[in-house]
């Protein structure tokens, strides 16, 4: 069964369609990812699906309730979570207290833990916070102020606080973009243990090779619509796709 | 090693705090509003982290000076219970404006808090029958507490002490806690602490309703201990000065609030009540910003660094060579 399915989605900016009647669906355990030419509607599309924009028409549903309208921290209580372009981050804590903010779904706090514990933070949390650092190889980093971080630490930051909300669906928004091949190998790397550890994945990003590399099945967005969707190798292939990325003129070459 | 230094500073700020009274009745007032000063410029930060500029402020003390006031005058009621109730209204007036207002982002709530500061005042001032209006509210008690009413100015003062130890205390213990991290979340990224299932708009107003408690509690010493409320000394300027506090004293750390009171309200004690206060604001607040961004708690960082410059620039022989 479907983990995420879109049916129809649809979002007007005053008369323009950022989005229109995109129909796509996502299965448990699986990577799919999102592409397409600059303005083609991916951004709009990971912020109605993590509840940033409101649809104008159409449904989400999330294993099997609709989340169309719900405010952002309702969806990602429901285990659906993202992460943000380029640095989106916390940047003047330290990278722990990043992912301890992440663990915000799975924390409590009571008036005796604030009033009358000696310990800002219970034990187990720091525990996780610092296996989710491990998990994610920052954790020599973890007392470091995020701003003070290189830029491909910080990526990984964002992932790993996403990380520690425990999702079932983790949306990427261009996980790699910016990095050097070696840094973007280790990430899609890191992407795939994350999948195989039971979350699922979908992933926008503008770097073919990772996109290629890493997913099991992608969707192709132009013009805000739907151009195509297949296993990375249909997709490269298909002549829509060549014509969107490099013009109607190589096309007809 | 900077637990201990800490521990040390704070005990001597606690003999000194306690040593006051044996300065005379005039230190012992000008102390007592240092510290009703520093519960309101402190109780702004969860506002403040959670990046609401909240120009307002003293609506909040307003609420808990007349209402305590009113209680302790008509129903003759103990000042822990007019407390309780000043501080509670407080918050409750504090939920209803900031429920909608808190939607708001910027510069847009700011606005609405500057209203709503002057819409209390001038409620304090239109509602005669019940505050006495611009002839200002007199006969209100000495603080009654627990059965004995306090009737020393030095009493007084460490009734005031002991307030601002609790509620700095509750707001250090909130800043340090999961929420005092979650508030400054939001002040950082609002949108990165939403998709991680924060509930942004509740936070807020947690965050606002407890700096209302606070500036509530405030309110009520500051009644029963000046024993004479007039609307026009809960008004813009006053709600500015909190403001300035903050900026002028550090946004950085809980400390801030705390120095920037105390250092302004000290300094500017010659000026208190003239036309020169606001003066003497604004140009702290000027200097801070051209010189000293992240304020008096920056300082002591600043200075060193500039030894340090001396030093690597006139590097003085060692013995060794």
């Amino acid at each position: 069964m479907a983990l995420l399915e879109t049916r129809g989605l649809t979002r007007l900016f005053g008369g323009l369609a950022a989005v229109r009647d995109v129909d796509f669906t996502v299965d448990k355990g699986e990577i799919v990812g999102l592409i397409g030419p600059n303005g083609a509607g991916k951004t709009t599309c990971f912020n109605l699906l993590s509840g940033f924009l409101r649809p104008t028409r159409g449904s989400i549903v999330f294993d099997g309730e609709s989340i169309s309208g719900l405010r952002p921290h309702q969806i990602a209580a429901r285990g659906l979570v993202r992460t943000f372009q380029l640095t989106t981050l916390f940047q003047e804590m330290t990278a722990l207290e990043n992912v301890l903010l992440g663990l915000h779904l799975h924390s409590g706090t009571s008036a005796r833990r604030v009033l009358l514990s000696r310990r800002d933070f219970p034990p187990d949390e720091i525990a996780r916070s610092r296996e989710v650092l491990d998990f994610t190889g920052l954790a020599s980093h973890a007392d470091q102020l995020t701003r003070n971080l290189p830029h491909g630490h910080q990526r990984v930051l964002g992932i790993a606080m996403a990380l520690a909300a425990q999702p079932r669906l983790l949306l990427l928004d261009e996980p790699v973009t910016g990095m050097n091949l070696d840094e973007s190998g280790r990430v899609m790397e890191l992407v795939k243990t994350i999948r195989s550890r039971g979350t699922t994945i979908l992933l926008v990003e503008h770097n073919m090779k990772a996109v290629m590399g890493t997913c099991e099945r992608i969707v192709v967005l132009n013009f805000g619509q739907k151009l195509a969707e297949g296993t990375p190798a249909q997709v490269s292939t298909s002549p829509e796709v060549i014509q969107a990325y490099l013009g109607t003129g190589v096309a007809h070459a | 090693m900077r637990r201990a230094i800490v521990l040390v500073v704070l005990a001597v700020l606690a003999v000194a705090a306690l040593l006051v009274p044996l300065l005379g009745d005039y230190y012992i007032h000008v102390f007592a509003l240092v510290f009703i000063n520093i519960i309101l410029a402190a109780s702004l930060r969860p506002s403040l982290n959670c990046g609401q500029l909240n120009i307002g402020h003293s609506a909040f003390m307003c609420v808990g000076a007349y209402t305590s006031a009113l209680l302790a005058k008509h129903y003759a009621l103990p000042f822990e219970l007019t407390l309780l109730a000043g501080a509670l209204l407080a918050t409750v007036v504090g939920l209803i404006v900031g429920y909608p207002a808190l939607r708001l982002r910027g510069v847009y709530f700011a606005m609405v808090t500057v209203a709503f500061v002057e819409v209390i005042r001038l409620i304090a001032a239109i509602w005669v029958p019940l505050t006495r209006g611009n002839s200002g509210l007199s006969g209100i008690p000495k603080p009654n507490l627990l059965g004995f009413t306090l009737v020393s100015k030095s009493s007084q003062y460490y009734l005031a002490v002991a307030l601002t130890a609790i509620a700095l205390f509750v707001l250090w213990r909130l800043e340090r806690s999961r929420l005092g991290l979650t508030w400054r979340s939001i002040g950082l990224a609002d949108n990165l602490a939403q998709s991680l299932g924060v509930n942004i708009a509740a936070h807020k107003l947690l965050a606002f309703a407890v700096g209302c408690f606070f500036a509530g509690v405030a309110g009520a010493f500051y009644a029963h201990f000046i024993r004479f409320l007039f609307p026009p000394e809960f008004g813009f300027l006053v709600a500015t000065n909190i403001l300035v506090y903050n900026f002028v004293g550090g946004r950085g750390h809980f400390v801030g609030p705390i120095v920037g009171a105390t250092f302004l309200s000290l300094l500017s004690e010659p000026f208190r009540g003239s036309a020169y206060e606001t003066i003497f604001f604004s140009i702290a607040m000027l200097l801070t910003i051209l010189f000293l961004p992240g304020g008096l708690i920056t300082l002591p960082g600043k200075l060193a660094e500039l030894r340090w410059w001396r030093a690597t620039a006139a590097p003085t022989p060692s013995p060794a060579a």
